[in-house]
């Protein structure tokens, strides 16, 4: 955008660069030595490109017994509270940024508030709750958990993403007839793209990630999800850190897919020149 | 843009004086008032059964004796404020405090510092570079945080970790062996870059979005007037930054003082207690050792930090209703 100088652009490009290695040697490292056999992990040299590659570690973790059930709980729970802390979201943050109504305030301070709980001490009265609803071991009992987890974030975020819409572009929707619904359907809904795919990363994260809750509330084999399986390999194996790799790297990749998926959103302003034409 | 908002919406709500077409904008604007209800509705429902109700009981659970026996039997036991006597009359409370008070600010400090730099560099780097950064930024942060422990345990690793394999053959043999988790201080250092490294992205991420929202004519009016870079940063990213900038120090202030996953992971809060944090007392307290009262009176505490902490932008947030975020 602004002109620049070739040797500026130079050093920009090599320091952007080493910025980028800095941030992804960790992953890089994870499946590096996910493909490395026992004796190259033990060995005091180390290639930072693999030269010669192993899949007996992969092999081993998916043919641990139930490896499927995991991965299915895991899935059907994160991407079902990802969807209801989505619509619940949105649906509490368009009145939020756009209308007045008594207790407004008190809810926005409810969100804030609810935000600051520490998780780990709501433990044993949730596990009341879930157990008096007779929700323990169920998908649907944790689901709700962890949308109650990503939803105060969820709704502030979203109303930020609102609030940034221009008004006269619904009000422009209003007069053209669309109604308050087809103005929400063509116009708020589009625009809010990058919010919700902000706020879908963060639910995705937060409950593809959640361990402990998960660990206590599904005592029953088939029932536990993905982060207590990989728990199950540090006990299993101790240092096989081949092994512990590659199961990490199972475990990453439908999150490194999604984020994928959404990344392009995630950084674009959508809304930055909706208004000049 | 927030002024129009509001002088567009005050000339739409109905002048209080009665007119002939009063009754029908009653009736319409009674179903009005219904709707913000109703959408709430459902985000209100969840946020109280499964946050509030449980945090007010865990604020009783703290004025009541609740170990495991009191648990299974079901009896509640109350006890006012012993376990808050408990727990602050303990030094090692205070020390920990104060360690993870550090602790926060070190990592909000670093995040935000870090994120801005990075937010900064994606607007002058050349489209393929800010690609691959992205990139690489977004495989940092999707990488659950159980797997991310692991990686840094395994880097960190005493006998075979890449850390040391280097040092060593970069000639610094007393690193043979050498263990970064022997102190607190090098424990908490390792934990920290961790949670530092997965939460710059989002950082970045958020304040770049804010920096590409401001409109490209101000930077082209601002260079027409003579502003060099670091000027037209004040002039004319700052203000359009600084909301954000707020909100994600709000956030990490949240997230960093509630780390619980990255800590007890790495070296449950060892050794000797030494890398302690409030949340890793929490767990300690109640779910590792049944105390469940003390464990909530910690809870509480730290409930009481956080709000103290954040009382001010808390205030501005809910007072100035027409903050752009």
């Amino acid at each position: 955008m602004l002109r620049k100088s070739r040797a500026q652009r130079v050093v920009l490009t090599v320091f952007g660069l080493l910025v980028a290695a800095v941030f992804v040697f960790p992953v890089y490292w994870m499946f590096t030595t996910a493909l490395k056999t026992p004796a190259q992990i033990l060995s005091p040299d180390y290639d930072l490109i693999p030269l010669s590659a192993t899949l007996k570690n992969f092999t081993n973790a998916i043919t641990k017994p139930d490896f499927g059930t995991f991965l299915t709980n895991s899935l059907v729970v994160t991407l079902g509270a990802v969807a209801c802390a989505l619509l619940a979201g949105m649906l509490a943050a368009v009145p939020l940024a756009r209308l007045r109504f008594r207790g407004r305030k008190g809810f926005i301070l409810l969100v804030l508030v609810a935000q600051m709980a520490p998780l780990e001490a709501l433990f044993v009265p949730m596990y009341l709750i879930m157990r008096d609803a007779d929700l323990l071991n169920s998908l649907l009992g944790l689901g709700l958990v962890y949308v109650a987890f990503t939803l105060p974030f969820t709704v502030w975020t979203l109303r930020g993403f609102v609030k940034g819409i221009p008004v006269e572009l619904e009000e422009a929707g209003m007069v053209d007839g669309c109604g308050r619904w087809g103005v929400f359907r063509r116009i708020t809904f589009p625009l809010l793209g990058p919010g919700l795919v902000a706020t879908s990363v963060f639910s995705f994260i937060t409950a593809w990630n959640e361990f402990l809750y998960a660990l206590v509330f599904m005592r029953e084999k088939d029932k536990q999800t993905l982060p207590v399986w990989l728990s199950s390999f540090k006990t299993a194996f101790g240092t096989d850190w081949g092994g512990i790799m590659a199961a990490s790297v199972i475990y990453a990749i439908p999150a490194l897919i999604f984020f994928l998926l959404v990344q392009r959103k995630l950084v674009s302003g959508a809304t930055a020149g909706a208004v000049k034409g | 843009m927030t002024s129009t908002v509001d002088t567009a919406r005050s000339a739409g709500t109905p002048p209080p004086a009665a007119r002939p077409g009063v009754r029908r904008r009653a009736r319409r604007s009674l179903s009005d008032l219904a709707t913000p209800y109703l959408m709430l509705g459902p985000a209100v429902l969840v946020m109280l059964a499964l946050l509030c109700w449980p945090a007010v009981q865990v604020l009783f659970i703290s004025f009541r004796k609740l170990d495991l026996g009191e648990l299974v039997r079901g009896e509640v036991k109350w006890v006012g404020f012993d376990n808050y006597k408990n727990v602050l009359t303990d030094p090692d409370f205070w020390v920990i405090s104060l360690r993870t008070a550090v602790f926060t600010v070190v990592l909000v400090a670093s995040t935000l510092l870090i994120g801005l730099g990075i937010a900064v560099l994606m607007r002058h780097l050349a489209g393929w570079v800010r690609v691959v950064l992205q990139v690489c930024l977004v495989l940092a942060w999707a990488t659950p945080i159980v797997a991310t422990t692991t990686i840094f345990q395994w880097m960190f690793d005493q006998n075979y970790g890449i850390l040391n394999k280097t040092l060593v053959k970069l000639g610094f043999d007393s690193y043979q062996g050498y263990s970064w988790f022997s102190t607190g201080t090098s424990t908490l250092t390792v934990i920290g870059i961790l949670i530092v490294w997965q939460a710059v992205p989002f950082i970045a991420f958020t304040l770049y979005a804010g920096l590409i929202g401001t409109p490209k004519d101000l930077y082209e009016a601002a260079a027409i007037d003579g502003a060099n870079g670091w000027s037209a940063f004040r002039a004319v990213s700052w203000p359009s930054v600084r909301p954000l900038l707020m909100l994600t120090t709000f956030l990490s202030v949240l997230w960093d003082f509630r780390a619980f996953t990255q800590v007890w992971a790495i070296r449950q809060g060892g050794p000797d207690g030494k890398s302690t944090t409030l949340p890793v007392l929490l767990y300690l307290k109640g779910i590792a050792g049944s105390h469940f009262g003390v464990s909530a009176a910690v809870a509480v505490l730290m409930l009481v930090i956080l709000v103290a902490v954040t009382w001010r932008y808390v205030r501005l947030l809910v007072r100035s209703p027409e903050t752009e975020l």
